[in-house]
């Protein structure tokens, strides 16, 4: 089935072709095509109202993962057995969050929305950063993920881990 | 976890293909008398009535109010037409009820749309135009058979809902985009909807988009009928990567999300409005001015 792309919000105008290619990329990079995914777009009230609700944290952010496989390794890849469990989970988006960042620091804004969906993504494979050795190691696979995409992309994206945004999850 | 939004595409998809068209006015007035018992805690509308119930409508019950005074009009107009007790009820009815939604309706006037779009009304007909650098595009709609049936639970009896609980009644109409380009003969025309599951009413978990396209196709420029030999591309099955480039193209000619909700708000005025009006007719028809 691929990427369920939806966009729920009004907010920030998003250009669906692109953010669908980039995801594409994305999991070109990982080797997740056969998985399917969902990416969805949410302003800043939605975004808040999950985060509250998943995580008692009652503040919007940019990113929420919601990983299909809860227990698997990072970077191990699951192994279904049946042709509906090729399916890593949903990834909400804080557009209107990230939005708000990139205006801040003078960001591109679809470049960051790949690096946080880059991040989300991750998580959907079993990395956390909740310890620093979690941290380092999801730190540098952001950075080879990202490294590839400006390599197949000619961009220049930066990982948002660099800015430790330990909000996310 | 969240219900995943991937797993839940199928069965979204189905949900919305079997749209039920039927309108909860389908049977106007009929069934008040009926539902009072679970409705008169929720809303003292006769639209909150039809909304909460259905059951009345498809019973096959009639009721038989009035029904030994049809014969003997007790009132005398001199118009030649019949006057029962019934009419004169229905019509006292009718007053009460007109004055109730006068005193909803948020305003007289409708809702402006943003973006430059000229609003044409033909009845129960809207249809917006925009001129896009050389473009033409149309958006139409019809209030009729636009208001989606209450997904909601159902009020129990004799148990009372606060009445902030209620849900809005909103009109969802399918509308259709028409892009003429400069010295083409046919348009690029989009038949679209508004998903069930993103207007109900329960909380989070609204997995569709605001609005979907739901058919894409060329037609003879204008009003004249569409070609039924025209190719229709259905999205149910379309490459999801054709299906963005196709809803970017609409976003670029101002058909996005903000669009369709300020779509959404301008029907339900439009609708309201009309409905108004067809009660003060009915009101006219019965009482006979």
């Amino acid at each position: 089935m691929g990427v369920v792309l939806r966009n729920l919000q009004k907010v920030v105008p998003i250009r669906r072709a692109r953010l669908r290619k980039d995801v594409d990329t994305l999991r070109h990079i990982l080797g997740i095509q056969k998985f399917d995914l969902g990416i969805i777009c949410v302003d800043n009230q939605r975004i808040q109202q999950i985060n509250s609700l998943y995580r008692k944290k009652n503040l919007p952010t940019d990113v929420l993962s919601f990983p299909f496989y809860e227990d698997i390794r990072p970077g191990k890849l699951p192994c279904p057995l049946h042709r509906d469990e090729l399916n890593l989970g949903d990834v909400f988006l804080g557009v209107e969050f990230v939005m708000k960042q990139c205006q801040e620091e003078s960001l591109d804004f679809h470049g960051a929305l790949t690096a946080v969906t880059a991040h989300g993504i991750c998580h959907l494979l079993g990395y956390r950063h909740e310890t620093d050795e979690e941290w380092t190691e999801m730190s540098q696979r952001e950075q080879y993920i990202l490294s590839e995409f400006n390599r197949l992309t000619g961009r220049r994206l930066e990982p948002m881990m660099k800015k430790c945004s330990q909000d996310s999850r | 976890m969240l219900k995943s939004v991937v797993r839940a595409v199928g069965a979204a998809v189905r949900v919305s293909n079997a749209t039920v068209t039927s309108s909860v006015r389908a049977a106007p007035l009929r069934c008040p008398v009926l539902c009072a018992p679970s409705s008169a805690t929720a809303r003292p509308f006769t639209r909150s009535l039809w909304m909460l119930s259905n059951s009345g409508a498809s019973s096959g019950y009639r009721p038989k109010l009035f029904s030994s005074k049809v014969l003997t009009p007790s009132i005398s107009c001199g118009c030649g037409g019949l006057h029962t007790e019934g009419d004169k009820a229905f019509g006292d009815f009718l007053t009460d009820e007109i004055k109730e939604e006068k005193k909803i309706q948020k305003s007289k006037t409708l809702p402006k749309m943003s973006g430059g779009w000229e609003l044409e009304m033909n009845g129960t007909e809207a249809k917006l135009v925009r001129f896009v650098s050389g473009e033409k595009v149309t958006v139409t709609f019809n209030v009729n058979n636009s208001i989606p049936p209450n997904f909601g639970e159902e009020v129990e009896q004799g148990q009372q809902k606060p009445a902030e609980e209620e849900p809005e009644i909103v009109s969802t109409p399918n509308f259709v985009v028409e892009v003429t380009k400069q010295g083409a003969k046919h348009s690029l025309v989009f038949d679209c909807n508004f998903p069930e599951d993103e207007i109900s009413h329960g909380e989070g978990e609204e997995e569709s988009d605001i609005f979907a396209i739901r058919e894409v196709s060329f037609q003879p420029e204008g009003d004249g009928d569409w070609k039924e030999t025209s190719y229709t591309l259905n999205t149910d099955s379309l490459d999801w990567a054709l299906y963005d480039h196709l809803m970017d193209f609409l976003a670029d000619r101002g058909v996005d999300n903000t669009f369709a909700d300020e779509l959404m708000e301008l029907s339900t005025a439009v609708e309201h409005q009309e409905y108004i009006k067809f009660l003060e007719d009915l009101q006219s028809f019965v009482k006979c001015t």
